[in-house]
C-alpha cells in the first residue's frame, strides 16, 4: 500500500488536521502523526487511509485514478474569455474616504471612453468566441454614462447567445433612462451598503440628504425588482467597524441574504488611510466573530444569511469543483477568462491591478484595446500565479484549498517572493481556513444548521467531517 | 397505459422501419419540411384504421389515433401484424432494448434475462436517425455491452450523423476492457451518459444482489477505466432491504473512490420481474425510514457530487428532499392511485409504477395539500 503524502496542521483547539494534495482531509491525534512520521502505521491506520482514498496499491487502480481525478479537478483551468469588467467612466458623484480608484469629479473632462475607445472595446468583444458573456460595468459611477452602457449591452445581446450584465452602482442618482436600463431581466445591480445608516453615511455619503437619496433608490429598486436582482457589499474599516447586528438587519431588510465582508482595499489610494497596528490580526478576529454572530443569528431567526467568501472557502474545502471565484482559485492565471478595460481603453488583469497602476506604484497594464493584450506581461504575472511549488505552501495543510494573489503581494510588498507566512493573503487565509475547519467539526445544533444552509444540503450531522480515532 | 406495441397490417415479408407522418390527404406535399424516404404519410383515417403510404412502404394502423403517433418511428413486423414504437416523438422516454441476454441475475431485475438474442442494431440505427431533434435515446437490455462491437459501431455512426442526439446507456459495467480505450475516446462522451449500478461498498452485498461472484471487483476496475476515458457516469443504486442500512457507507465510498460520477441516483424498486418474486425481502419502505437515505445524499452533495431520488413518489419523501426527486418513472409505466386525488404535487410527481402493489408498499403516502 502506498500512502499519498499527508500534510498536517495543529488547529487552534489543539487538534490535528491532515490533508492530501487532492484535498481529502481528516482529523486524528498526535499518536497517528507519530506513527505516520515513523512509518509505523497500524492495521487500523492503514484501513482508515485506504477507505478514505489516501492510499493506492498500484498505478491506475481505482484509488489512484480517483486521487488523480480529484487533484486535476482542483486545478483551475479557465478556457475562454467570458467575463469583462468595463470602466466606461472614472467620474463619480460620490467622494468616499476610502475610494479605491481615485475617482474623478462628476464634472471632470477626459475621464470617459472616447469614441475610439468605445469602438476598440466593441472590436475586442466582437472577437470573443462566446457563446456566453458576463459584463460588469464599474467606475466611477457607470450610470453617469448610461449611453455607453446601452451601446455595449445592445452589441453583446446581438453577438452572444447568452449575456448577463451587472451594473456596479452607488444608486445615488437615477434618472428615467438609468431605471429603464436596469429594468431589463438580463441586467443586475451590485451596490455598496456599508451597514447601518450611520456607518454608510460616515463612510460614503457624508450628508443626510445624500444618504436619503441612496436609501430611497435602494428601497425603490428592492420593491421594483425580483429577488436575486440586487446584491450588495459592505466595505469594513477595521479601525471603526460597523455594528454587525445592525448591518445584518439592514441587509435582510433589503432582501439580501448574502454578505461579502470586505476589508478596505489596499490597492488604491485607501492604502494611505491609517488603520492602526495589527490590522491583519484585528481583521481576522473581526471576521471570526462575524461568523459566530451569523450562526447565532441564523439559529435565533430561522432565516439563514451567509458571509459569501466564508461559504466559498467552506466549499473549497469540501468540494473539488469550486474554481469559479477569481479571488480564490489555483492556479489563478491572468487574462485567461476575465479582463478589465479601463476608462482609457487599457487592459488590466484585475480591478486591483488597475487601482495599483492608477496610483503610479507600478504599471500592471497589459495592453490596450487598440493593440491587444500583451501576452509577455501576462506570462510574467502568471509565473507567480499558483501555489504548487511555493516553499511554504507545499508544507501547508490548506494548500489544496487555497490560492494566490500576486497583485496584492506587489501592492503591499513591492515583490512577489516574500515568504508566504509574512503576507496578508496567507495570514488572512490561514485564519479563514482555521475557522472553516473549526466550524466543520463543531457539534452544536446552531452551527450545524447554518452549515447545512450554506452548503445547500438538508442536514449536517455526525460523520460529515471525517475523524480517525 | 401508453401502448408500446400496436396492431398493424402491412403487405411485406420482412421487418422494416418507418416514420409516421399524420397529416392527411396529401397535404404533406405542401408542407415545408422534406419527407425522408422512411416517412409514410397518412392517406386516410377511419373506424377501420389509419392508412399510411410512402417511399418506405404502406401500412394500416389499428386502434390508435393518428394524432398520437405523428412522428413516431415504428419497427414493423408484417408477419406478426404488430409494430413496436421504437421512438415515440412526443415522449422523452424512448429506450432501445438491444438484447435480453445478461451475465448478471439481479435479485430485483425488472426484465429477467433470456438466452435468445436477435440482432436488431441495424433497425435501431435507422430509428435513431429518424428521432426528433435533440432527443435522448435510452439503450438498455439485458446487458448491451455483451454486444460491444455492434454497440460501439451503432453509437459512433449515430453520434456522427446526428449532432443533436444523446444516449443514455444502461450497463452493468462488467465488460469494458483496456482494448476498448481507443473506441471509447473516439466517441463524443459528452453526449453519452453511462448508467452503471453499484449496490453496496461491501463486495459481498453487491455480488449477492447481482448474483455474480467478484462482480463488484470487476465493476470498480472498469469504473477507473471509464473515468480515464472521460465517460459521464450516472451511478445507480436500487434501494432494497439488503443495502438500505449501508447507504451512508456507500455514500462515503462514492466520495472517496468515485468522485468522477456525474450523478448518483438512489432508486426505488420496481414490482415486476424478479422484483415481484422477491418483493417481501426486497422492498424497503422509505416512507417509514428515510434517515439513512437523507444522510447519504447530503453527504455526497456536500462533496459536490449531485444526487437524486429516482422513482420515489413525492409524498413518500420528506419535504426538504423533494426537490431532488424528479418524475423519473417513464410515462408508459406511470400510474397514480386514488390517494393521489387532489394532491398539489401531482403535476411534478412521477407517481407509481403501474404495477406497484396496492397492499405491499409504502406505509405513508397520500395527497399533499
Amino acid at each position: 500500500m502506498n500512502v499519498w503524502p499527508l500534510k498536517f496542521r495543529e488547529l487552534p483547539d489543539g487538534s490535528m488536521l491532515f490533508s492530501d494534495d487532492a484535498g481529502r482531509f481528516f482529523k486524528a491525534d498526535d499518536g497517528f502523526l507519530d506513527r505516520y512520521a515513523t512509518d509505523e502505521l497500524s492495521v487500523a491506520d492503514r484501513s482508515f487511509l485506504k477507505e478514505g482514498s489516501h492510499s493506492f496499491d498500484r498505478e491506475f487502480d481505482l484509488p489512484w485514478t480517483s486521487f488523480a481525478y480529484r487533484w486535476s479537478q482542483r486545478q483551475s483551468r479557465p478556457e475562454k474569455m467570458n467575463y469583462v469588467i468595463l470602466v466606461p467612466t472614472l467620474r463619480c458623484n460620490l467622494a468616499c474616504g476610502y475610494c479605491q480608484v481615485s475617482r474623478a469629479p462628476d464634472s471632470a473632462r477626459g475621464f470617459d471612453w472616447s469614441d475610439e475607445t468605445l469602438a476598440g472595446v466593441l472590436l475586442f468583444l466582437g472577437g470573443l468566441e462566446g457563446p456566453d458573456i458576463k459584463v460588469e460595468f464599474q467606475g466611477g459611477e457607470p450610470l453617469l454614462r448610461v449611453d455607453l452602457l446601452e451601446t455595449v449591452r445592445d452589441f453583446c445581446r446581438e453577438k452572444f447567445s447568452q449575456s448577463r450584465f451587472v451594473v456596479c452602482t452607488n444608486l445615488q442618482k437615477l434618472d428615467t433612462r438609468a431605471w429603464a436600463f436596469l429594468d431589463a431581466d438580463d441586467t443586475f445591480i451590485s451596490t455598496s451598503l456599508d451597514g447601518d445608516r450611520t456607518t454608510h453615511e460616515r463612510q460614503r455619503t457624508h450628508d443626510d440628504n445624500v444618504t436619503d437619496g441612496f436609501f430611497r433608490n435602494l428601497e425603490q429598486a428592492v420593491a421594483r425588482y425580483p429577488k436575486g436582482k440586487i446584491s450588495a457589499l459592505p466595505t469594513v474599516d477595521v479601525a471603526n467597524p460597523p455594528d454587525f447586528d445592525a448591518l445584518l438587519d439592514n441587509y435582510e431588510r433589503y432582501g439580501i441574504r448574502s454578505v461579502y465582508l470586505r476589508p478596505i482595499n489596499h490597492q488604491g489610494f485607501a492604502r494611505k488611510l491609517d488603520q492602526g497596528d495589527n490590522v491583519l490580526a484585528r481583521w481576522n478576529r473581526l471576521h471570526s466573530e462575524f461568523i459566530d454572530l451569523l450562526i447565532a443569528r441564523n439559529h435565533r431567526t430561522g432565516r439563514f444569511m451567509e458571509e459569501y467568501y466564508f461559504t466559498q472557502c467552506l466549499k473549497r474545502v469540501l468540494r473539488f469543483d469550486t474554481n469559479n471565484h477569481v479571488d480564490i482559485r489555483n492556479p489563478n492565471f491572468f487574462a485567461s477568462d476575465y479582463v478589465v478595460i479601463d476608462y482609457d481603453g487599457r487592459f488590466y488583469p484585475t480591478d486591483e491591478a488597475r487601482m495599483l497602476s492608477r496610483i503610479g506604484r507600478i504599471d500592471l497594464g497589459i495592453g490596450d484595446v487598440a493593440t491587444g493584450i500583451d501576452q509577455r506581461k501576462v506570462e510574467a504575472l502568471n509565473s507567480g500565479a499558483f501555489n504548487h511549488f511555493d516553499p511554504d505552501c507545499i508544507h501547508c495543510a490548506y494548500q489544496p484549498f487555497c490560492g494566490t494573489d500576486v497583485v496584492d503581494d506587489i501592492s503591499r510588498y513591492g515583490r512577489i517572493d516574500v515568504p508566504r507566512p509574512d503576507t496578508w493573503f496567507c495570514g488572512r487565509h490561514l485564519s479563514l481556513f482555521d475557522k472553516a475547519f473549526e466550524v466543520l467539526y463543531r457539534k452544536d445544533k446552531p452551527t450545524r444548521a447554518s452549515l447545512a444552509a450554506w452548503l445547500g444540503v438538508a442536514a449536517w450531522d455526525d460523520g460529515m467531517a471525517p475523524v480517525h480515532s | 397505459m401508453i401502448p408500446l406495441r400496436i396492431k398493424i397490417e402491412a403487405d411485406a415479408d420482412h421487418p422494416f422501419v418507418i416514420r409516421l407522418r399524420s397529416f392527411e390527404g396529401g397535404s404533406w406535399q405542401k408542407r415545408p419540411e422534406r419527407l425522408n424516404p422512411f416517412d409514410v404519410a397518412l392517406q386516410h383515417a377511419g373506424p377501420e384504421g389509419a392508412d399510411y403510404a410512402g417511399e418506405g412502404g404502406s401500412i394500416r394502423v389499428f386502434g390508435i389515433d393518428p394524432s398520437e403517433v405523428d412522428g413516431d418511428v415504428l419497427l414493423v413486423n408484417p408477419r406478426r401484424g404488430t409494430a413496436d414504437r421504437l421512438v415515440r416523438s412526443s415522449s422523452p422516454h424512448n429506450t432501445f432494448l438491444v438484447t435480453e441476454r445478461c451475465d448478471q441475475v439481479c435479485v430485483m431485475c425488472s426484465q429477467p434475462p433470456k438466452k435468445h438474442h436477435v440482432n436488431l442494431f441495424p433497425y435501431f440505427e435507422t430509428a435513431a436517425l429518424l428521432a426528433p431533434e435533440g432527443a435522448t435515446i435510452g439503450v438498455s437490455g439485458g446487458e448491451p455491452t455483451l454486444f460491444m462491437e455492434q454497440l460501439f459501431a451503432f453509437l459512433a455512426r449515430v453520434l456522427e450523423k446526428r449532432a443533436d442526439l444523446s444516449f443514455h446507456v444502461l450497463t452493468n459495467g462488467q465488460h469494458f476492457d483496456e482494448v476498448d480505450r481507443d473506441v471509447m475516446v473516439s466517441l463524443d462522451q459528452s453526449r453519452i451518459l453511462w448508467g452503471v449500478p453499484l449496490y453496496s461498498h461491501d463486495p459481498a452485498v453487491h455480488d449477492q444482489i447481482v448474483g455474480k461472484p467478484c462482480a463488484q471487483e470487476r465493476l470498480l476496475e472498469n469504473m477507473a477505466f471509464l473515468c480515464r476515458v472521460g465517460a459521464s457516469i450516472e451511478l445507480r443504486t436500487v434501494l432494497m432491504q439488503p443495502n438500505a442500512a449501508g447507504l451512508p457507507r456507500l455514500a462515503r465510498f462514492i466520495t472517496a473512490m468515485l468522485p468522477f460520477v456525474r450523478i448518483w441516483a438512489v432508486m426505488q424498486t420496481e414490482n415486476i420481474g424478479y422484483g415481484r418474486m422477491n418483493w417481501k425481502t426486497l422492498f424497503y419502505d422509505s416512507s417509514a425510514g428515510f434517515d439513512a437515505i437523507g444522510h447519504a445524499i447530503d453527504f455526497v452533495r456536500s462533496r459536490g457530487i449531485d444526487a437524486r431520488l429516482y422513482n420515489f413518489p413525492l409524498c413518500t419523501v420528506p419535504e426538504i428532499y423533494r426537490h431532488l426527486a424528479p418524475a423519473t418513472i417513464s410515462d408508459w409505466k406511470r400510474a397514480y392511485r386514488k390517494e393521489c386525488d387532489g394532491c398539489s404535487l401531482r403535476t411534478r410527481c412521477g407517481g407509481f409504477f403501474e404495477w406497484h402493489p396496492r397492499d405491499h408498499g409504502y406505509s405513508k403516502l397520500g395527497a399533499v395539500q
